[in-house]
């Protein structure tokens, strides 16, 4: 299978075939926008989580004009397509209150287009007992209002059921993550953030046979032919794989990745326990990696030189989307922490619709040049 | 009603406030000292526009005449005093120093014992008294990375503290308020200043009698905190005394703001904005505070006694939403002369949470917290915007008999700039014109005032079909 092509086929439409077949088999589809949101809830029996995308976009005119020119281009592109009817397929919307503009999404979108289904969770801003205990209230919440909307089953056992199916299906992304990172990886960065956004962005219950042949497809692929440099790439929400293609094409191969939309720490198993909520609280409030979280930047600059070591990254490339105030004040402060540590580093800004693409091409060929590879 | 020109008294009163000014920096300077006041001089190089006082001064009484000149000069020298008296705690009190974000209640450090420093503070008053004091500031920021599109305000206080220029605290203690710009410096200073730093965490909704606890339980951690990392230790009773004393202050403000309501209004602008902003953000339950707030409101009973117009030919009555224009803080001297526009209220002043209940340890910090979850911007930028954002600004217009809402629209403030789309509709489904002025809060390279006086300009003619008064 040409990975990048049916992949690319596939992200192309934000109604891609597979959720038309899970439609048509009377599963109800229900957007999310942010790492915070438990996608794992909107997975029981009858629902399935999307990712919402904006793939495409030419352009914000409409949103410009309700959320400004100054808000994050992913934020607005949402709103964009939401007031170009393409989200109609989706039955509800789930937001998490994680930052500004997703905030003001919200907002924007309940006097605007409010969706069948709306809720903006209350995610906090911490991760000791208190917020933890605060945002277990808060999925107890949802989960009711799910329930009390859509008539699906919330109850402990579904719940369980959800994170075992989650587990399991991240274990096999886990393990064709794994591949990337050997001395001679056999796929590259680009074809396994297709695989994660598709993940993210289609019905994982159709989408396990096609990962499982993938799997053991890629366990007999030859090696990647040589390339210049191993990176690491550190940022937010990017869900547009064409943009790793760009730095690929130049000879920087993706060994891993820490984004919001990526393998590292999204991936990782939920605790199967008796209080399902209580686990998924946890899990989402301490497994996602976001400046948001005010205390815990030592640990998030401390992951990355890490994970650079683990993967023997020869740099890090940190991308951000412009107007991003949590990543773009972060990324500062992480571009001298990682410098310090000895690591190569690149810092870059981007918009959500991939543009500037000579400009991406001859910044990295710089940085991997700078790095004497 | 009448209105008063400038005359002999209002120039003596204005010479008394300059002379009170200089007093209150000649105090600080003999206290300390020649040498070592040029030493602290050079080390917080921005005193030398803090200094600069007076030249504000001049500048906000500028065509004002009266009780409502005397209290803007009142106000603002009320400011300087507490300055000094911060800029003194610094000095001598540094063992106790704490820096602090804007928005947390300086009542519970005060009580701790505690001296503060609040970061953002120079951002607020440098560029009021010097327009581009805080420009090489922003520049120090942007050189180091931080992006030029994030809020000035804490884009500024990064620049100070990359410059190293903010005294040596014990501890740094910051929160999520009022956004993610605000939010995010704190990561920075804290690593600039290479001390323990706690943050408290406000719930995005704050209405519910869950988030009341989860926030008092925060800031019961955060004194847990600070006791643990600092020498301060809480006095309930004196907290229960500068909270008494800080409902006193509210009481005053309240008949205050019932006295604005009146067309025209006997009282406005700095008078009503500035002594909230400071007194009840950076002195509350100070005796200083209950004394100024009271004489402003026997200045204000004065005038609407005499059916005196604060403005003279008050012709439109704004609300500013959004912080005032701080590099043009003068616009409403201009505004009032130009148009006959008097600013009644604005959002950093407005709340609807006054009062602390003192009954208890519990019920005191509850209040404080709904204090801080329902004041000016962290109220605003949380919550769902049906709920809060436009239900106060219409309020507001209906409640102060407004004509007219000025957003300040800072390009920086995001909260603000995502809103304007439905603002623009909802007002002009309710009939109530809306200017919003694009420009930058302290930065005047992005709008200078010459900008931000033909952005009002056109909306006053065009819109609201104003003729000059100066013309």
């Amino acid at each position: 299978m040409d990975i990048d092509k049916w992949f690319s086929k596939l992200l192309d439409d934000p109604c891609n075939e597979l959720i038309q077949k899970a439609m048509d088999e009377g599963q109800i589809p229900v957007g999310y926008s942010c790492s915070y949101v438990p996608d794992v809830m909107l997975s029981v029996e009858g629902l399935f989580p999307i990712r919402m995308r904006a793939p495409g976009i030419t352009g914000t005119e409409l949103a410009d004009n309700y959320l400004s020119s100054v808000i994050c281009s992913y934020t607005r592109s949402l709103l964009e397509f939401a007031l170009d009817g393409r989200y109609d397929f989706l039955r509800g919307c789930v937001f998490a209150a994680s930052c500004d503009h997703l905030r003001r999404l919200y907002d924007n979108l309940e006097y605007l287009r409010r969706p069948g289904f709306s809720r903006i969770l209350d995610v906090p801003h911490k991760t000791g007992d208190a917020a933890i205990t605060w945002y277990t209230d808060e999925l107890q919440g949802f989960a009711k209002a799910l329930a009390d909307h859509f008539g699906c089953d919330m109850s402990t056992d579904s719940l369980s059921k959800a994170i075992r199916e989650n587990n399991a299906f991240n274990a096999i992304l886990r393990e064709i993550g794994e591949l990337r990172r050997s001395d001679h990886p056999v796929m590259t960065g680009t074809e396994y953030h297709h695989l994660v956004i598709a993940a993210n962005s289609s019905p994982k219950k159709t989408l396990l046979p096609i990962m499982e042949k993938i799997r053991d497809d890629l366990q007999s692929r030859d090696p990647l032919p040589p390339y210049r440099a191993r990176l690491l790439l550190v940022g937010g929400h990017l869900d547009d794989p064409g943009y790793i293609g760009i730095i690929e094409s130049q000879g920087g191969l993706i060994v891993e990745d820490r984004l919001c939309t990526g393998s590292y720490p999204g991936l990782q198993p939920i605790p199967e326990t008796d209080d399902p909520i209580a686990a998924i609280a946890r899990h989402y409030l301490t497994k996602t990696s976001c400046p948001r979280m005010m205390e815990a930047f030592p640990e998030r600059a401390e992951d990355i030189v890490y994970l650079a070591g683990k993967c023997r990254a020869d740099g890090v490339v940190i991308q951000i989307l412009k107007f991003c105030d949590t990543w773009g004040v972060e990324a500062a402060s992480f571009v001298s922490y990682i410098r310090d540590a000895g690591i190569p580093v690149l810092r870059l800004e981007r918009d959500y619709r991939l543009s500037g693409e000579g400009q991406l091409r001859t910044r990295i060929q710089a940085f991997i040049e700078s790095m004497g590879k | 009603m009448e209105t008063t020109k400038p005359g002999l008294s209002d120039y003596l009163e204005f010479n008394k406030y300059r002379a009170i000014n200089l007093m209150h920096i000649g105090r600080m300077a003999a206290k300390h000292g020649p040498f070592d006041l040029l030493r602290d001089m050079k080390r917080y190089p921005w005193m030398w526009d803090l200094v600069k006082v007076n030249r504000l001064l001049q500048r906000l009484v500028d065509g004002r005449s009266g009780n409502y000149r005397t209290a803007v000069a009142m106000v603002l020298s009320g400011v300087v005093d507490g300055v000094i008296e911060l800029l003194e705690g610094i000095f001598y009190r540094s063992d106790r120093l704490i820096l602090h974000e804007d928005l947390l209640p300086p009542e519970i450090f005060r009580a701790m014992g505690l001296q503060t420093w609040v970061p953002e503070l120079l951002g607020i008053l440098l560029p009021m008294i010097v327009p581009d004091s805080m420009q090489k500031y922003l520049d120090a920021a942007e050189n180091e990375g931080i992006p030029p599109d994030i809020c000035s305000l804490p884009r500024a206080t990064i620049g100070v503290a990359m410059k190293n220029a903010f005294p040596t605290p014990l501890a740094v203690v910051s929160s999520n308020m009022p956004c993610d710009g605000g939010m995010s410096s704190y990561t920075v200073i804290a690593q600039q200043t290479k001390k323990p730093a706690y943050w408290v965490d406000v719930p995005f909704d704050f209405k519910s009698e869950r988030a009341l606890d989860y926030f008092a339980g925060e800031l019961k951690a955060m004194i847990a905190w600070l006791e643990e990392h600092t020498p301060g230790r809480m006095d309930w009773d004196h907290l229960k005394e500068i909270c008494d004393k800080r409902n006193v202050m509210a009481e005053l403000e309240l008949d205050i703001w019932d006295m604005i309501r009146q067309r025209p209004a006997p009282m406005a602008a700095e008078a009503v904005w500035m002594s909230h902003l400071w007194f009840f953000n950076v002195n509350p339950g100070y005796d200083t505070s209950i004394k100024l707030l009271a004489d402003l409101k026997s200045l204000t009973e004065k005038n609407l006694a005499a059916r005196v117009s604060a403005v003279p030919r008050e012709k439109y009555r704004a609300l500013l939403w959004n912080p005032p224009t701080l590099h043009y803080v003068d616009l409403m001297v201009w505004a009032e002369r130009t148009y006959g526009v008097s600013l009644i209220l604005d959002s950093m002043s407005f709340n609807r949470q006054p009062f602390i209940d003192t009954s208890s340890r519990d019920a005191m910090l509850k209040s404080l917290g709904n204090i801080i979850m329902q004041g000016p911007m962290a109220r605003h930028t949380r919550g769902p915007a049906e709920m809060n954002y436009f239900p106060d600004i219409f309020h507001m217009v209906k409640h102060f008999d407004l004509d007219m809402v000025w957003v300040a629209g800072h390009i920086g403030c995001k909260n603000t700039q995502a809103m304007s789309g439905v603002l623009r509709e909802k007002c002009r489904d309710a009939g109530v014109p809306l200017l919003v002025i694009d420009y930058d809060l302290m930065d005047s390279r992005i709008t200078p005032k010459e900008g931000i006086q033909e952005q009002v300009g056109n909306f006053m003619e065009n819109i609201m079909k104003a003729r000059r008064l100066d013309q």
